[in-house]
């Protein structure tokens, strides 16, 4: 067990989670520069994206994958949207503890609704389990390939869309100073709109592959929720890239920490994360905004 | 009539009001300077003016027509450019994408590189901070950049807050000589809120004194630098 490739494996597994958390966290971030507040209830977008491919690819739909994912990942940002249209969007001038409770009561209500629609149970996708490919010792299933290819892409596009694009300087801007950039003539519905889309097109890609990976229930939202903010404080709140980097760093914290504890308090290491970097910077949740 | 005008606006924050019906007007082509003592309304009456508050009363003119209810965002779009005091750049954004942002009501991507290209040629002090983050420039760096972000869109008027504050002297000289040139050579309109108030009114066509919310005084502004009265109760003797 004590051998190289042994490690090796750990630390692709906590790439490869971290991978994950990373677009959880980067879409978390995002609402947060543009809105300022946490949005507790980003963890249920990565749910419904994941029980939403779900329901593409089963009776009476039946898609084949390539057309399930658009579809599923179209209705996710729809979803974002109307999230954003009737709970924050009349709230826009509320303060963030408002806001903060809103997304919580958010949160428990789509919950509810998926346990209602598809029971509390784990479900699968149900394709076939392949055979894994290996080199030098390391084994890399093709859905985590799939996890690593589709990450890069989604960064890339994250790093395309916020330094390329107009729109997406624009939400730079928006999160930077709210005022100068209404008064530089931004449309700053149009552009929140557009945050809370592409917010939820990471959550829902990121909860499509994670249960690719592993599985689907009502409850994966919450725990990745807790991963994905642990990375937002870790890379500090409103910090795309750092979100990145905090996402692959709860990854491989959590893999390795089981090379010395038992794999059932796995979950544990994001909240340890959390709760530390909490006591030394509680403002970020409910006080004011460092500028 | 061209150019901008408030007539009669009351306007405040939540319950207490600020403005008890204030009127001024920058005419096309005009610097025009509100001077005042702190807490009289001065930069209050600028936001309403360009509805970054609601005004209660009274009402906004450009060019005749009644634009009291538009959206800031909408008012850029006819050509009121603003100049707000301090946090006046977005300091994560580097100093090309300030001009772009500032550009965000043109409609192609070329016209906007073609407006990055001229603004750099009115403003050549930016020209080398073109890459760095716009929150590494100095003070007086931020307050040019301000003005080049609201000159993208060629507006006709420029309403600014209090332009000069927390600058250096020489600084100071700077940003009143872009405005000077800009005036003259383009007939862009001024609306200069300034608690400093010599400078500004040494530049300015023509001064308002607020006070407690009302326009008390209205003059040249050579008028206002030689008044008695203001002298001695605006100007500091």
């Amino acid at each position: 067990m004590d051998s190289l490739p042994y490690y090796l494996q750990t630390v692709l597994n906590g790439v490869l989670a971290g991978c994950i958390y990373a677009l959880f966290a980067m879409g978390l971030t995002l609402i947060y520069g543009v809105l300022n507040f946490v949005n507790f209830a980003h963890g249920e977008l990565i749910m419904w994206g994941a029980y939403f491919l779900f329901l593409a690819i089963s009776e009476p739909f039946a898609l084949p994958l390539y057309a399930a994912i658009p579809v599923a990942l179209v209705i996710t940002a729809l979803l974002g949207a109307a999230m954003d249209f009737a709970v924050f969007r009349p709230l826009r001038q509320a303060n963030r503890l408002t806001l903060l409770i809103a997304a919580i009561g958010l949160s428990f209500f789509l919950r509810n609704a998926a346990q209602l629609f598809w029971g509390a149970e784990v479900q699968t996708y149900g394709f076939e389990i392949r055979q894994g490919y290996q080199w030098f010792g390391l084994y890399l299933t093709p859905q985590q390939l799939a996890i690593i290819v589709i990450s890069v892409i989604c960064i890339i596009g994250v790093y395309l869309l916020f330094f390329k694009s107009r729109m997406g300087k624009s939400m730079r801007a928006l999160a930077d100073n709210l005022d100068l950039a209404r008064i530089s003539g931004i449309h700053t519905e149009r552009t929140i709109l557009s945050a809370w889309v592409i917010s939820s097109l990471l959550a829902g890609v990121g909860g499509i592959l994670l249960a690719l990976d592993t599985n689907l229930n009502p409850e994966m939202g919450v725990t990745n929720l807790i991963k994905a903010f642990a990375a937002t404080l870790i890379g500090g709140v409103g910090n795309i890239w750092g979100a990145l980097a905090g996402g692959i760093i709860i990854g491989l914290a959590e893999n390795i920490a089981v090379l010395f504890i038992s794999p059932g308090y796995k979950d544990a290491v994001a909240f340890v994360i959390m709760v530390l970097i909490l006591l030394v910077r509680p403002y970020v949740v409910i006080g004011e905004r460092r500028d | 009539m061209t150019g901008m005008e408030g007539r009669g606006i009351y306007a405040g924050y939540g319950k207490i009001e600020v403005l008890h019906g204030a009127s001024v007007r920058a005419g096309q082509g005009e610097i025009v300077c509100i001077i005042g003592p702190n807490g009289s309304g001065k930069s209050t009456l600028l936001k309403a003016m360009f509805g970054l508050i609601k005004p209660k009363r009274g009402t906004v003119l450009f060019d005749g027509q009644d634009i009291t209810h538009l959206a800031p965002e909408e008012k850029v779009r006819l050509g009121i450019a603003f100049v707000p005091q301090g946090r006046n750049v977005f300091t994560s954004l580097t100093v090309r994408e300030n001009l772009e942002m500032g550009g965000t009501p043109l409609d192609s991507k070329k016209a906007v590189r073609q407006a990055i290209a001229e603004v750099l040629e009115t403003y050549p002090l930016l020209k080398d901070k073109i890459p760095y983050k716009a929150g590494n420039l100095s003070g007086g760096e931020k307050q040019i950049l301000a003005l080049a972000r609201a000159d993208m869109v060629k507006p006709r008027v420029i309403l600014m807050d209090e332009p000069s504050i927390g600058l250096a002297p020489r600084m100071i000289e700077e940003v009143y000589e872009k405005i000077k040139a800009i005036n003259t050579n383009r007939g862009v309109a001024f609306l200069i809120v300034e608690q400093n108030a010599r400078k500004a009114l040494s530049a300015a066509h023509r001064g308002y004194v607020l006070d407690l919310g009302v326009t008390r005084i209205e003059d040249t502004g050579e008028g206002l630098l030689n008044n008695e009265e203001v002298k001695k109760l605006y100007l500091g003797g």
